[in-house]
């Protein structure tokens, strides 16, 4: 018996802690004080369901002015994200690193306003087009996306992780203003295509534990 | 690993993003006004007009159409009238050959959203009752355009003939 229990000592001890991160966007915070046409803010969370799976979400504002040759609008709004991180990377110890791929669901609701906008004349007989202000505000406007997420969650000390992910978006449904169109989505970036999008965040956040399980490495357990 | 192997396979089947930033020379925007001309004698033959010069008040330019029977005009976006002087014979060395009739067009534009790099275009519609006035030169010179018919008042494109013309 006793030198079995030794034995089962010297076994290296793998734990898992448990618990909810929470972080934010650093990345849309930086940008809103060196661009001039933006203001953002993104929240991060995510809470460990078993050893691989996470559920995660983001939580987020935004108002952006786009310049474009053509126009110039604004989008200002909410969205939401809901789904789960798979992680792939295998841990050593008392590593807590995280890759991941993750799938969300997005929500967002927003409002467009058309600034400004010339109308496109291939003609120049009378003249360029003169610069139209409408001053048009489009409330009530909804977007909801699927997004495939591939992203990293590395420990830097104790419980404060740093990371960072890459986002593809493809658009499920789209409520468009009348006679104008959802250039710019919060949360979801860009239109390309009319349904396409990509996005990127740099987050730094805080792990809370709650509880932790004890086990031994599987391939030593195997022995 | 399958899962993983389908998400990867999710993430990327997305299809390449065309440039949409650059306003494409195919996409319709801001039509002009097609015009086709026929002969008077016989109605259904097609006509070339020789040095067809247009003018229109305010603008130092002319368009000249020559040896063709399809003439494009553009119509002010901010207006609801366009008037253009059609000089037929243009710079002719024989004065009886000039010959300058006033076309005035009355119609409503709107506004249309095209695309982010298009933006906006001017579309028109030529007004019911009175599409256009045909009027004589200050200095009388008789009218060269005989009659004029309009075929399309919804001004959409340049694919199809709004306006056709008789001489």
């Amino acid at each position: 018996m006793q030198s079995q229990e030794k034995k089962t000592d010297s076994i290296p001890i793998k734990t898992n802690r448990y618990g909810l991160r929470l972080g934010v966007d650093l990345f849309k915070l930086s940008r809103s004080f060196y661009e001039k046409d933006y203001k953002g803010l993104e929240l991060v969370g995510d809470y460990r369901l078993s050893k691989k799976y996470y559920l995660a979400g983001e939580l987020g504002n935004e108002n952006k002015t786009v310049d474009d040759t053509q126009l110039n609008f604004t989008t200002k709004g909410t969205y939401f994200k809901v789904g789960f991180n798979y992680n792939l990377y295998e841990n050593w110890l008392d590593m807590e690193n995280i890759v991941y791929i993750g799938m969300r669901y997005g929500v967002s609701s927003f409002s467009q306003t058309l600034n400004s906008y010339q109308i496109y004349n291939r003609d120049h007989f009378f003249g360029d087009s003169p610069l139209v202000y409408p001053n048009e505000k489009f409330n009530g406007l909804t977007a909801q996306w699927f997004e495939v997420a591939l992203g990293v969650n590395a420990k830097v000390i104790n419980n404060v992780y740093v990371g960072f992910s890459f986002r593809f978006n493809k658009l499920v449904t789209n409520k468009k203003p009348d006679n104008f169109d959802n250039l710019y989505i919060p949360g979801f970036n860009r239109t390309y295509d009319g349904s396409f999008g990509v996005g990127f965040n740099y987050t730094i956040s805080y792990f809370i534990p709650f509880y932790k399980t004890k086990n031994a490495l599987p391939a030593i357990k195997k022995k | 690993m399958k899962k993983t192997l389908l998400l990867l396979l999710i993430a990327f089947s997305f299809p390449s993003c065309e440039k949409d930033d650059i306003c494409d020379e195919k996409t319709s925007t801001t039509p002009r006004l097609i015009i086709d001309f026929y002969n008077v004698s016989i109605p259904t033959d097609k006509k070339n007009v020789t040095k067809l010069a247009v003018f229109s008040e305010g603008v130092i330019d002319s368009i000249t159409f020559d040896g063709v029977s399809t003439i494009q005009l553009p119509l002010k976006i901010n207006e609801n009238t366009t008037k253009f002087r059609l000089v037929l014979n243009n710079g002719n060395t024989n004065p009886l050959l000039v010959n300058e009739d006033i076309l005035e067009f009355k119609y409503d534009a709107k506004t249309v959203y095209v695309s982010r790099a298009c933006g906006f275009k001017s579309i028109f519609t030529l007004d019911n009752t009175n599409p256009y006035n045909l009027t004589d030169n200050p200095i009388p010179d008789l009218l060269w355009i005989q009659s004029i018919e309009v075929l399309q008042p919804n001004i959409l494109d340049e694919n199809e003939t709004h306006l056709k013309i008789l001489f």
